[in-house]
């Protein structure tokens, strides 16, 4: 644990209130260590054996500028390269604004107010961990009655050596009322494949009354990489989120989402898909807080497992008292293409209202032979065929993107992923 | 003497440990339509699953030579590149799966493996609609996924539209009139008319003579007991249908 903890000057340390927030997050780090298998929350997905890899970390290890990934569809992009934001060239819109995330903390002081707030760094080690080190990353912020039409694409590009990087990167999204933004998150790397990097996220994202937040990521790691994100999202009355996330890459990876639905009116829909084989353990973990009456969620979860590999799901709703006629739904559903690939699921439903709908299910299957024979009987390959099943399969949940060319760009991902 | 399409030698067959096909012999050349006609549970289904190399059955002894060619030794994909196709009596839904996608990513599998260069969605768009036409099968239909939704002859004009796409050298057709009413029965049977010429052979394996009415064989087969007991030209089936099986199939004791 010692080696994700090193005495790095960063830049703000003579601040007193940031100094104290980052001791604040490595304390918090100290005390509640590395999870084990006797973590609750991380029973399944064991990040010990992942975190006993050497990792430094190095603030500004830009190496050459990676030629900036373009995404196949009209964004604003916002680049990191190992970890370090590109600035930003972008001809962004009236009322949208981004700056790196230690600026904004140190010149505004609202902005302060809210770092740190949501993401509780006494509940998760690596949101500790996280603010430990809290320094790189963007402040995104959304003007009143602001409708953003492209989306806002944060492209993440590791260039992957031989040195294993430790890269801690803390987002604050705010949306003011009545504002609209689809924000697409990216993790990819370049390379050397076999590297082993720790990419460790927090989002702290707030929706404020009647705005609609869409929040779409594809987390593509080298496959011997960590990733861990780490999403607390605040929305207020008649807001609503809507996320789907990608999960295919990375040895040990988890994308966690808690959601404070805090307001009367506040709506979420938090999807995920993953798909996967090797040696890894992909994780979606979701906390939905349902603290206020007429508040609503669902969650739809899909994943495909092959070789040796484990899927992982975790998933809460939270009815507090009084938040009646409130209404949560979760299904997952997943699909195991080997004897040894492994899926473990938690549904967790703490119900403290009456009056309020609420389900949960979980089922598992595997390809069905008789629709792979059946289209090997008209000459598609073995590997195609099933490759073709799995899209199917994963289809309706990318189907609730609601965007053409984004759902273009997530399938194509998909096909340069092998089944087995 | 040109190589006979398809050559089944003294085969022994089963499933799931179940011994069905037990000494079957059966030569196909270019241009001509067989008839296998046999009372339920005679092993039809099973003959055409083993010809097309479906998991789970097996092969003791026996050969099969397709084009020459040891059919056996092929995947199942393999065996439907080189021009064999089978049109089932039960089609497989697949959710999720668009006819128009399906059909393409088989023409092009095939076509690769001929060393063809694949169609632009386009150009291959423009044919299945034509095709799909031909058989009364409307543009929407071709949107949705593989036979879901689909009707029982829906679900056979779908399997016709894929052999008139695909071209197949030798089409095995499995029950192809079951569940059909006597129009759709007509327009498949007319589709599949369409599409026989000199080079290919066509397998039509029925319990009815009904569909030989539509499909004119020049032999008909016998098979009971899994082999052929009988072998005749297309009188033989309207012996058949007077006549009942009865008099093929051996007293079981």
């Amino acid at each position: 644990m010692n080696n994700l903890l090193q005495d790095i000057k960063l830049i703000g340390d003579e601040i007193p209130w940031l100094k104290d927030l980052r001791a604040k997050g490595r304390d918090a780090f100290i005390s509640q260590g590395v999870p084990t298998a006797k973590t609750e929350a991380w029973k399944y997905t064991k990040p010990n054996r992942f975190l006993a890899n050497s990792f430094s970390y190095t603030p500004s290890n830009l190496i050459g500028i990676s030629p900036n990934k373009t995404l196949p569809f009209d964004c604003y992009q916002i680049n990191f390269t190992n970890g370090v934001f590109n600035p930003f060239k972008s001809n962004l819109p009236q009322g949208i604004e981004v700056t790196p995330i230690i600026e904004a903390i140190m010149f505004k002081p609202k902005v302060r107010e809210k770092i740190s707030l949501i993401a509780d760094i006494n509940n998760n080690p690596f949101v500790a961990l996280n603010t430990s080190y809290l320094n790189e990353g963007v402040y995104i912020h959304i003007s009143s009655n602001v409708d953003i039409k492209k989306p806002l694409a944060i492209v993440y590009d590791t260039i992957c050596t031989d040195r294993n990087d430790l890269f801690n990167l803390r987002n604050l999204i705010e949306l003011e009322k009545n504002s609209s933004l689809k924000i697409i998150e990216t993790f990819g790397y370049e390379g050397k494949v076999k590297s082993t990097y720790f990419m460790n996220v927090v989002n702290e994202i707030y929706v404020d009354e009647n705005a609609s937040l869409k929040h779409y990521k594809l987390q593509d790691e080298a496959f011997k990489a960590g990733h861990i994100a780490y999403n607390a999202v605040k929305v207020s009355g008649g807001g609503s989120y809507k996320s789907f996330c990608l999960q295919k890459g990375a040895d040990m990876a988890r994308n966690e989402t808690c959601v404070l639905l805090s307001e009367e009116g506040a709506s979420a829909c938090v999807d995920a898909a993953y798909i996967m084989n090797g040696w890894a353990t992909i994780d979606t973990t979701t906390d939905i807080k349902h603290l206020k009456p007429h508040t609503t969620s669902s969650q739809l979860v899909k994943g495909v497992v092959g070789g040796q590999a484990k899927g992982v799901f975790q998933g809460k709703i939270h009815i507090a008292p009084n938040a009646i006629k409130t209404e949560g739904y979760q299904l997952h559903k997943a699909m195991l293409l080997t004897d040894e690939a492994e899926i473990d699921v938690k549904p967790e439903l703490e119900i403290f209202a009456d009056d309020v709908k609420c389900s949960h299910g979980s089922a598992c299957g595997e390809l069905d032979k008789e629709q792979l024979f059946y289209m090997q009987s008209r000459g598609i390959s073995e590997d195609k065929a099933k490759q073709l099943l799995i899209e199917a399969y994963l289809n309706d949940v990318i189907a609730k993107v609601d965007d053409e060319k984004i759902i273009e760009w997530i399938k194509l991902s998909l096909d340069s992923t092998k089944s087995e | 003497m040109t190589t006979p399409l398809l050559e089944i030698e003294d085969l022994y067959a089963g499933v799931d440990g179940k011994d069905i096909i037990k000494g079957f012999n059966l030569t196909i050349n270019a241009g001509e339509i067989h008839a296998i006609m046999g009372p339920n549970g005679a092993g039809k289904s099973t003959l055409s699953n083993v010809l097309c190399g479906k998991p789970g059955y097996y092969v003791t002894s026996g050969k099969v030579r397709f084009k020459g060619k040891d059919l056996l030794a092929l995947s199942p994909e393999e065996r439907a590149c080189d021009g064999l196709f089978l049109s089932m009596q039960y089609p497989v839904e697949i959710p999720g799966v668009p006819v128009t996608s399906f059909l393409k990513h088989a023409v092009n599998a095939i076509r690769s493996y001929k060393g063809e260069s694949e169609l632009d969605t386009m150009e291959f768009i423009k044919m299945v609609k034509s095709e799909g036409k031909k058989l009364g099968l409307d543009s929407e239909m071709i949107k949705r996924a593989v036979n879901v939704g689909f009707s029982g002859g829906e679900k056979k004009r779908l399997e016709t539209l894929q052999m008139s796409v695909l071209k197949p050298v030798l089409a095995i057709l499995d029950e192809a009139d079951s569940g059909l009413d006597i129009d759709a029965l007509r327009v498949v049977a007319e589709g599949v008319n369409a599409l026989h010429n000199e080079e290919n052979a066509l397998l039509v394996i029925t319990h009815y003579q009904r569909l030989l009415n539509y499909i004119v064989p020049d032999f008909v087969h016998v098979y009971a007991d899994g082999k052929i007991v009988k072998t005749g030209d297309k009188t033989l089936a309207l012996e058949l249908e007077e006549k009942g099986y009865a008099g093929f199939v051996k007293e079981k004791e």
